[in-house]
């Protein structure tokens, strides 16, 4: 592995793993606690997004008007845009965050608000993305909602903005899986060799995310990566 | 001059976002490629010519100024050459033999790039990280 080079300046936050040094600085890390990091972050709790057009779920049999029913983009008189069709993803984006926060059967409760937090970083570095991919958003909630028992992963987003989570532990042992915007994933797995301790074992491959536990079963990577 | 490789011995630096650095860890992602993407876009320390890896990642910094938008959380991950070359070449399992090559770009001479990388190389991201 590369070396450890670890550098610490006043003025940089170091953050690194075992193969990078990272910095940064606080020209880059100006703290937007407390602020909106881009005019249409959203928010934590339900209710607090800061939606630009008015947005409501969709009201339950008996519930209000004819008027009401017809809220949101129904009421866009302009002809269908891009920006209508981003809107549109953005809102399903927002239920299956919100489905994933409120779910009994996910066990960490953390995924929804780490979403939250690359969803508004992707959007803050380009305001006319969509932030997530709406596939992969999907393939990642099927999977913790057909998996309760996982710990809590890091999730980062690929360059394409799709999903990918990993788990690590000791002895170099590493899951990661990347959830494509179809059923598919690809996933990665190091684990250590037990007949040559200094060897590791590598693979990769793809799987759709409903059978990934049983593809990945002979290396043993549920028992850790599970409570 | 563009296309010549970077020398084992220095160091490349890749800008990693805030979506490849959640709670300030860098991810196997910031070393994957866009779709459509020839090559990983990295800034080689040595042809900065700065005295000094500080003065060098300020530079890094004013060169990210001028061509993207620097998000909040952003890191820098500096990698060695030759480190990084040598891992993946004997510990992947298609023995690949990563290119680092210099490819100047008019606003930013240390530009370089990391070559030979796929779309679907998770597992060489993670060799790298």
């Amino acid at each position: 592995m590369p070396e450890i080079d670890l550098l610490t300046y006043d003025r940089w936050l170091v953050a690194s793993r075992k193969a990078s040094t990272a910095y940064g600085n606080r020209f880059l890390s100006e703290d937007p606690t407390g602020e909106e990091p881009y005019s249409g972050a959203w928010n934590l709790e339900r209710g607090q997004y800061q939606q630009k057009r008015p947005y409501s779920l969709t009201p339950a049999i008996g519930q209000g008007t004819i008027d009401d029913l017809i809220s949101g983009y129904f009421k866009v008189k302009d002809p269908f845009t891009q920006a209508d069709l981003v809107e549109t993803e953005e809102e399903q984006l927002q239920e299956i965050i919100f489905k994933l926060r409120t779910s009994p059967y996910i066990s960490c409760r953390e995924v929804a608000d780490r979403l939250l937090t690359l969803f508004n970083d992707a959007k803050e570095d380009d305001p006319m993305s969509i932030g997530i991919v709406l596939g992969s958003l999907r393939n990642f909630y099927n999977f913790f909602q057909l998996y309760t028992d996982l710990k809590c992963p890091s999730i980062s987003l690929t360059p394409d903005n799709n999903i990918y989570i990993s788990w690590r532990a000791k002895k170099n042992r590493v899951f990661s899986v990347h959830f494509l915007p179809s059923a598919d994933v690809r996933f990665v797995i190091f684990k250590p060799n037990d007949r040559h301790p200094e060897k590791q074992i590598r693979l990769s491959g793809t799987a759709t995310a409903d059978i990934l536990k049983e593809t990945v079963l002979p290396y043993g990577v549920w028992s850790w990566i599970s409570e | 001059m563009k296309g010549d490789k970077i020398p084992d011995q220095h160091h490349i630096a890749r800008y990693c976002k805030p979506t490849h650095a959640p709670d300030g860890q860098i991810q196997a992602t910031a070393f994957m490629l866009r779709l459509g993407e020839e090559n990983l876009s990295i800034n080689c320390l040595e042809l900065l010519n700065c005295s000094g890896r500080e003065n060098e990642v300020a530079q890094l910094q004013t060169i990210y100024a001028t061509k993207l938008s620097v998000g909040a959380r952003a890191k820098i991950a500096v990698l060695n050459v030759g480190e990084v070359r040598n891992h993946v070449l004997d510990e992947s399992p298609d023995r690949r033999n990563l290119k680092v090559l210099h490819d100047p770009q008019s606003e930013d001479p240390s530009h370089s790039g990391i070559y030979n990388l796929r779309e679907d190389d998770e597992l060489i991201a993670e060799l790298i990280l």
